[in-house]
């Protein structure tokens, strides 16, 4: 009993229980209304009709591929449209926040169809780029850019001018600024961009299937639903949520790997 | 003062409420596919709130079956439209709905088109090609058969899933190939010139295929209300008997209802084939709701080839489908 309070102590381990204990009620609270018969299985099937359909698709497969199959094409999708709003994000960022012009060059557009919602987004795309990946592609990257845009101006405008002048002072170029103070002193904030950016896009995935898809895990789920497969839908938004969590603690490693000035602050910690 | 009145207010209510709810519904609504039918007319006449004085009518357009099926099972509409595939998915998985009438059978209304350019002579031509069709609805279906009866893999070209609408605007950017789906969209493409007609549904109907919509109620609604389950027929009754009776009078509703020309609207009617409701109690059609009822029968064959299809978990059971085929609420209409 002793030895617990002295683990609890800790606030990493307290924060562990925790966050273990409202899972496991959570999940008990599902077995529950299942097998009492409380829920209709036909919305809410229970764990055992869940892990069924997982061992089921990921042998046998939905619908012509695997599970797998179906993560890696969704997965291909979210990297490719964030690695490439990453790419356009952070120096379009670093400009936006250097230069007060290029801000109000770009500023309207960003702001103006960052409330738009995905779908309706969607139609214009698909009529543009086709049903084909690009147009899925697209939406994707649309989703993920403002947030990492934004976090980058953010971060670049959050850094101390001393730094700015000092270095000025030494005689460094702009290119020099952007690479030795920009980028190292903005690197976690446009981290922490990045890692909400990636959430964006992963929310607006299911939309990204729905047209003309034939394998995905969105489009699984979306799929799914038609045909009243409730355990498929369940199961394909626990994969989907889980492979989210995976990606982030990526993130958070990359961040922790290439950025060793941060790691005062630990791995577990939010950034 | 407030709480009081609120009290009296509440009380009222709890004490009123039980006494009116099972003669009459406060609002009924009914949602109704986007397709060429006699829903179209009853709609536009206003035929139902004709026989349902003092009911707030609300009407909901849906995109397909599968859209449908949500709608069902989310309890939105209290009446629908469901093509067979959609029925044999939704009353194999439990939904508590039952089928009252024959909305329509489907003819050429629904087809297949191909692209000329594509070179598709026949169904062993779609090898490699790109074919779309809204999943989980009629068609799909038929094209699944048809590939089937052909002893084509249905593997062996991209088949993808999109909604008549989407099909329509993939056609004109060149995207696909071919695509079996339903007007009006259907019409726009063929219309559109760079596409010929295929195959029809009517023509699958006649190979032992036949796809039709089947209007339904939810348990729960005509548990409470009986009457206004036939109070609806009623309407979609006369709603047929105008369409049968007054074709050019049809033409100008089903136009402006969907946007469409006369001319399509009149084109789209031929595609549809409308069942009086003195008829749908034949076996070919609803019959006694029994194992050997035409409906009955496809919803087997339907519900044992999505089974084959994995879309699926059981195969069909006929019991479901006779429990689910109420015939004894149009046998009062009609007698």
């Amino acid at each position: 009993m002793k030895s617990l309070k002295i683990y609890l102590k800790d606030d990493k381990n307290k924060k562990l229980v925790i966050s273990s204990l409202s899972v496991l009620t959570m999940f008990l609270a599902w077995v529950f209304v299942t097998e009492t018969g409380l829920a209709n299985p036909l919305f809410l099937p229970g764990p055992k009709a869940i892990w069924l359909s997982f061992l089921e698709c990921l042998h046998e497969g939905y619908q012509g591929s695997t599970l797998v199959e179906h993560v890696a094409t969704s997965l291909y999708r979210i990297l490719a449209a964030f690695l490439l709003a990453c790419l356009v994000g952070v120096p379009l960022g670093i400009f936006m926040g250097i230069s007060k012009t290029i801000n109000a060059m770009f500023n309207p557009f960003i702001e103006f169809y960052r409330p738009l919602p995905p779908l309706g987004l969607y139609t214009l795309l698909v009529m543009w780029l086709g049903i084909g990946e690009a147009s899925k592609l697209a939406l994707l990257f649309l989703a993920g850019l403002p947030g990492i845009i934004i976090a980058t101006i953010q971060a670049v405008r959050d850094i101390n001018p001393t730094l700015v002048l000092a270095t000025r002072s030494l005689g460094a170029k702009k290119m020099d600024l952007i690479r030795e103070v920009y980028l190292p002193g903005a690197g976690p904030t446009i981290l922490t961009g990045m890692r909400i950016s990636l959430g964006f896009v992963y929310t607006v995935l299911v939309a990204a299937e729905i047209v003309a898809a034939s394998a995905g895990i969105g489009w699984m789920i979306w799929d799914a639903a038609k045909f009243l497969l409730s355990d498929v839908v369940i199961m394909g938004l626990i994969v989907l949520g889980l492979t989210g969590i995976a990606l982030d603690f990526t993130m958070r490693l990359i961040g922790y790997l290439i950025m060793p000035w941060t790691r005062a602050a630990g791995l577990n910690s939010k950034v | 003062m407030k709480f009081n009145k609120l009290m009296i207010g509440l009380l009222s209510c709890a004490l009123t409420l039980p006494a009116f709810a099972d003669d009459k519904p406060e609002e009924v609504t009914i949602g109704y596919l986007n397709l060429v039918n006699a829903q179209l007319v009853t709609k536009s006449l206003g035929l139902v709130q004709k026989e349902m004085p003092g009911v707030k009518i609300n009407y909901i357009k849906v995109g397909g079956g599968g859209d449908m099926l949500r709608a069902i099972a989310g309890k939105q509409v209290d009446f629908g439209g469901l093509g067979n595939p959609p029925t044999a998915i939704g009353v194999t998985r439990g939904l508590p709905i039952q089928g009252i009438m024959v909305l329509n059978m489907l003819d050429y209304v629904e087809a297949m088109a191909v692209r000329p350019s594509a070179g598709i002579k026949n169904f062993r031509d779609l090898k490699g090609k790109k074919i779309a069709a809204p999943f989980g609805s009629t068609t799909h279906y038929l094209l699944l058969n048809a590939l089937n009866d052909e002893g084509i893999d249905p593997a062996s070209m991209d088949i993808i899933d999109l909604r008549p609408n989407d099909i329509a605007l993939a056609w004109s950017r060149g995207d696909i190939d071919a695509a079996w789906f339903w007007e009006p969209a259907l019409g726009k493409v063929l219309k559109g010139g760079d596409a010929h007609l295929f195959t029809t549904s009517g023509i699958y109907a006649s190979r032992g295929y036949p796809t039709w919509d089947v209007g339904v109620v939810m348990d729960s609604f005509a548990e409470k209300y009986p009457d206004y389950v036939k109070k609806f027929i009623k309407a979609e009754c006369e709603g047929i008997d105008f369409w049968l009776n007054n074709p050019a009078e049809t033409a100008k509703i089903i136009a402006e209802e969907l946007e469409l020309t006369l001319e399509d609207a009149t084109r789209m009617m031929k595609g549809t084939e409308m069942v009086p409701c003195s008829k749908q109690l034949t076996q070919q059609y609803m019959g006694d709701g029994g194992a050997e009822s035409g409906f009955v029968k496809t919803l087997m064959s339907t519900g044992n080839f999505l089974y084959e299809q994995k879309r699926l978990p059981k195969a069909a059971e006929v019991d479901l489908f006779t429990d689910f085929m109420r015939t004894d609420y149009l046998e009062e209409v009609v007698k």
